[in-house]
Formats: structure tokens, C-alpha cells, sequence
């Protein structure tokens, strides 16, 4: 199955940035809005790649409608960041070709990563479609099994709440934390330059996710709770660990 | 207190280093290991690194000399300690040979003399607990190597003083390093946070979730980290990494902590990373 047509369904910042990205090679792209019959608009996609805001019912809408209307072979791809791929496939007739593509920008640069998800009825042919039309817009894919956090945010959300809790106890300053871990192993933001980068309410959310699935050990740190319940969620408030002018 | 002249213990891998800084920062410094062959190895190694910094127009000549003339081998302790402001200790990572050498320290060296352990994984409390003075007593942690690194790690217990603390930050600033202070605590914040780091990339591959390499490359290119924590884990070596992982394990008993199944496995069947031409990865042998 080849990729050449493609229809991004949402609005914002990413949607635009994905049409961006896929306007470059030549293919047919379309971007519609979910006021939009963005299923009729999508009826010819080889791809549909859905960019809706993180709502379990508003993506099953969409994933529903488009099931309908797409042809027996389009691939239907969620960009959420949660586990919903295999619940996702459920709202349709073709769960072998459902699949997430979960895309993060780079903080330093402008370049993104993909994160293919899988989820259990996802086939390898949709992955390999999936992996040649990435390899064609030119940015980096990884390929994982679905599981709450992915690669990026289990990894992340774990050493942010690690740090919280070294800074909860008074080991040490998060200035000084920081700053270790960018001096002595050159990592390229501290954990809680991370946290105020991602948003400490998203750092819960996957921390709270992950806890349900895989244990206690992601309990998030009760500081970040607290900053939640405060508004400190990080750049976008101005304040999280760091204050922003 | 200011210090002047310092004594470096141990003439290894982070001693000479560490001497080396000192003497380019225009201490006074004397290096100290058991046996004359030790000492003149580690100053043979200063000599080398700055002959390199001078080649690279980094420095001239005559200033490396100079930092080689206030460079002191001695292997007798007594002369070793002698008027000496600061003592920093990198010898072997035995907390029982540490505590020995630290009671000598403790009967020959000046009474305002300040100890500092360059210890990663030994307790500060336990060694300082092993003088009469323990106000006078912290923990100093490079990182390798000691010349390019640029964070010291300033630990303290209950008993350091302000005035030991603030002595040790400035000697930091004044070597050009940047401290971070943090109290007596398994892993320090380093040790401790990069662990959570290769344990949770490890234990995706463990679950199943994804490949070694997916994982090193997903956090390479969205978020710019240097090297992955598998690529990390074999160049380091997997028995190191395995061994440094059970003792942060038994000492903060927490599930995240754990070493990974496939570190396990790895080191049992002698896969040891780079070193052995197999670890997580594949290496071609370089000969």
C-alpha cells in the first residue's frame, strides 16, 4: 500500500505544522477542521492522520466517521499522546490499519520525532506504509508497542518526578539539580527545565497513566500535584518550577 | 578558611586529574599513592595532557612547567600531609579502606585541615563519623575525566560546617568547575537521577515495548540527549553499570531502582558492552 494522498483532521499549531512538513514531498495533502464533513473530505486519503484535541469521545467520533467514508484500505492515524490506539481501532471495521503516530517537536530545534504506536490488532504491512511515507517527509521515526507513556514521556515524567522528590525532601536545590545534570552528564535540560517545558500537568497525567498500568513506582510526587492544583504547569503560566517573565 | 596547598590521595584516574586542575588553578599541590611507580605514572600523565594543551597552542610551554613545578610526588604520607589546607582523597571506592585511611588522616594531619572524599557511592556521614572532625569533612565528587568535566558535586552531612561548605564552593569557583551541593544521600543527584534514566530506557526493552535502538534514538533526536542509555550503558561496560545498579538498589530499596532483567541476562553472558565487541549492541573490533 502506498501513501500519496492524505488528510489531516484538526486544528492548531501541530496540524499546521504536519501540513507543512507533508507540503514539502509531493503529495496530495487536505486539512480540515472537526466543524468541518472533514469525512467526506477525507473519502479518498490513503492516510487520514488525526490531530483532535485529547478527548477519547470527540477521536472516536472522527474515527468512526472517517471508518465509513475512507476506502477499504486507508490507514486511519491517531497523533495522541495517550495509550488509545487498540480502543481507537475498536470504533472501526479496520483495526489492522489503525495506528498512532504521535509526533514531538524538539524544544532546540525545528525538527520533530515520531513515535509509530502500535496497538495489538495494528498489522506490519500499516507499519511499513506508515514507515515509507515518514522516511519520505524526511523525520525520524521510532516504533513502539502502545503503553501508557510511549518511549519519550515514561522516560521523562520518570526522572521530572524523580527530581521532585529530591527537591521535596531538601537534598538539594532545583537550581542545583539542574544544573548537575547539564554540567556533569551533559544532558540538554535539567529535569525541571523538562517539567516547565512539557507542562507539570501533563507530566501528571502520564505519571497517574502509567501508575494505573505498570505500579506505585510512578505515583507522581505530591509537590507536583500541588503545583498543578496552584496553576504552576510551567512556560505556559509563566511559573512552574522556574518563573517566566 | 582559604586554602593554599592541597593534598591529592590516590595518583589514578581521577587523581592526577584532579591534581592537574588544582595546579593550573595556581595551588600548591603534593600527589600522593603508595608506591613511587603510581606516583610518577599519574604525573607522566599530567605531563602528557598539558604537552597535548601546549601542542594545541592552549597554553605555552613555560606555563606548563609551571604548573608541573607546583605538582609534588611524595608516597610518605606524613611529608604528603604536612601544611597542607585541604585534602582531597580519590582512592580506591572501599568505604573500610577509606575509614582506615581517614583515621590516620585524622592523628597526622593539622587540626583545620579539611577532608574531602571524592567518593560517588560512599556515605560521607559514615567517613566523616571516622575523625574527630567531622565538621571539617565533605564530600568532593568529579567527574571523569577530571580536566574537561565541568560540575563538582559538594556533598555534605549534618555535621559539615558552614564554614567547610563555603570553603569548598569557592575552591570550586576558583578551579573554574561549577558546584552543586547536595546532602549525604545515595547516587548524590547524578548518580541517582541518571539511573531512573537508564533503568526506565532498560526496562521498556524488558517489557517489550521497543528496541534498544528506538529508544536511544527517540530521546537522541527529540530531546537531544548525547548518547541513548543503552549506547551509555555499553560504553561505560554492563558489569560496571550492573554493579553501581545493585548498590544504589540495596541502599534506596525502591522498585525503580531494580536492575533490569536485560542487564542481568547481558552480564551473564559475558556481553559487557564495547569492551567485549557485544553488549546491547554489536561493535566491529577495531583491529
Amino acid at each position: 500500500m502506498k501513501i500519496q494522498a492524505i488528510n489531516i483532521i484538526g486544528e492548531g499549531e501541530l496540524a499546521a505544522k504536519l501540513k507543512e512538513l507533508v507540503a514539502k514531498v509531493d503529495f496530495k495533502v487536505i486539512i480540515s477542521d472537526l466543524s468541518q464533513d472533514y469525512a467526506k473530505q477525507a473519502a479518498d486519503a490513503d492516510l487520514v492522520l488525526e490531530v483532535a484535541p485529547e478527548d477519547m469521545a470527540a477521536k472516536k467520533k472522527v474515527f468512526k466517521s472517517c471508518d465509513a467514508k475512507c476506502g477499504k484500505e486507508a490507514i486511519l492515524a491517531t497523533a495522541t499522546a495517550n495509550p488509545w490506539v487498540t480502543q481507537l481501532a475498536k470504533a472501526t471495521k479496520r483495526p489492522e490499519k489503525v495506528i498512532g503516530l504521535n509526533f514531538t517537536k524538539n524544544p532546540f530545534e525545528e525538527k520533530y520525532l515520531v513515535q509509530i504506536v502500535r496497538g495489538l490488532q495494528t498489522s506490519d504491512e500499516t507499519i511499513q506504509a506508515v514507515k515509507e511515507f515518514l522516511g519520505k517527509v524526511g523525520v525520524t521515526a521510532v516504533k513502539l508497542e502502545e503503553n501508557p507513556g510511549f518511549i519519550l514521556d515514561r522516560v521523562i515524567a520518570s526522572i521530572i518526578n524523580e527530581a521532585a522528590v529530591m527537591y521535596s525532601s531538601k537534598l538539594a536545590t532545583k537550581e542545583d539539580i539542574d544544573s548537575m545534570m547539564k554540567v556533569c552528564v551533559n544532558w540538554p535540560m535539567g529535569p525541571f527545565e523538562f517539567g516547565d517545558t512539557i507542562g507539570v500537568d501533563k507530566v501528571v497525567e502520564v505519571l497517574e497513566s502509567m501508575t494505573q498500568q505498570l505500579g506505585l513506582r510512578y505515583q507522581p510526587c505530591f509537590l507536583l500535584r500541588k503545583m498543578v492544583d496552584a496553576g504552576w504547569l510551567g512556560k505556559k503560566t509563566g511559573r512552574g518550577f522556574y518563573v517566566y517573565s | 578558611m582559604e586554602v593554599k596547598k592541597i593534598a591529592v590521595l590516590g595518583a589514578g584516574i581521577m587523581g592526577h586529574g584532579i591534581a592537574q586542575v588544582c595546579a593550573q588553578a595556581g595551588y600548591q599541590v603534593n600527589l600522593r599513592d603508595t608506591k613511587d611507580e603510581f606516583v610518577e605514572a599519574g604525573i607522566r600523565k599530567i605531563r602528557k595532557f598539558l604537552g597535548g594543551s601546549v601542542e594545541r597552542q592552549k597554553m605555552t610551554q613555560a606555563e606548563a612547567d609551571a604548573i608541573l613545578g607546583r605538582i609534588k610526588g611524595i608516597t610518605d604520607l606524613k611529608e604528603v600531609v604536612k601544611d597542607v589546607d585541604l585534602i582531597i582523597e580519590a582512592i580506591v571506592e572501599d568505604i573500610n579502606i577509606k575509614k582506615e585511611a581517614y583515621k590516620e588522616l585524622d592523628q597526622i594531619c593539622r587540626s583545620d585541615t579539611i577532608f574531602a572524599s571524592n567518593t560517588s557511592a560512599q556515605s560521607i556521614t559514615e567517613m566523616a563519623m571516622a575523625t574527630k572532625r567531622p565538621d571539617k569533612f565533605i564530600g568532593m565528587h568529579w567527574f571523569n575525566p577530571p580536566q574537561l568535566m565541568r560540575g563538582i558535586e559538594v556533598i555534605t552531612h549534618d555535621k559539615t560546617s558552614k564554614e567547610t561548605l563555603d570553603t569548598m564552593v569557592g575552591l570550586c569557583k576558583k578551579l573554574g568547575k561549577e558546584p552543586g551541593i547536595c546532602k549525604d544521600s545515595p547516587g548524590f543527584i547524578v548518580n541517582r537521577l541518571i539511573q531512573i534514566w537508564y533503568n526506565e530506557g532498560l526496562n521498556m526493552f524488558d517489557e517489550g515495548i521497543a528496541e534498544p535502538q528506538d529508544i536511544d534514538t527517540a530521546l537522541k533526536v527529540a530531546y537531544n540527549f548525547r548518547m541513548g542509555p543503552f549506547e551509555l550503558r555499553d560504553m561505560v561496560g554492563l558489569d560496571v553499570a550492573l554493579a553501581s545498579t545493585g548498590t544504589q538498589y540495596r541502599e534506596l530499596m525502591r522498585e525503580q531502582f531494580r536492575p533490569p532483567r536485560c542487564l542481568i541476562m547481558k552480564v551473564k553472558a559475558g556481553d559487557l558492552g564495547r569492551k567485549t565487541g557485544r553488549g546491547f549492541y554489536e561493535y566491529k573490533s577495531e583491529g
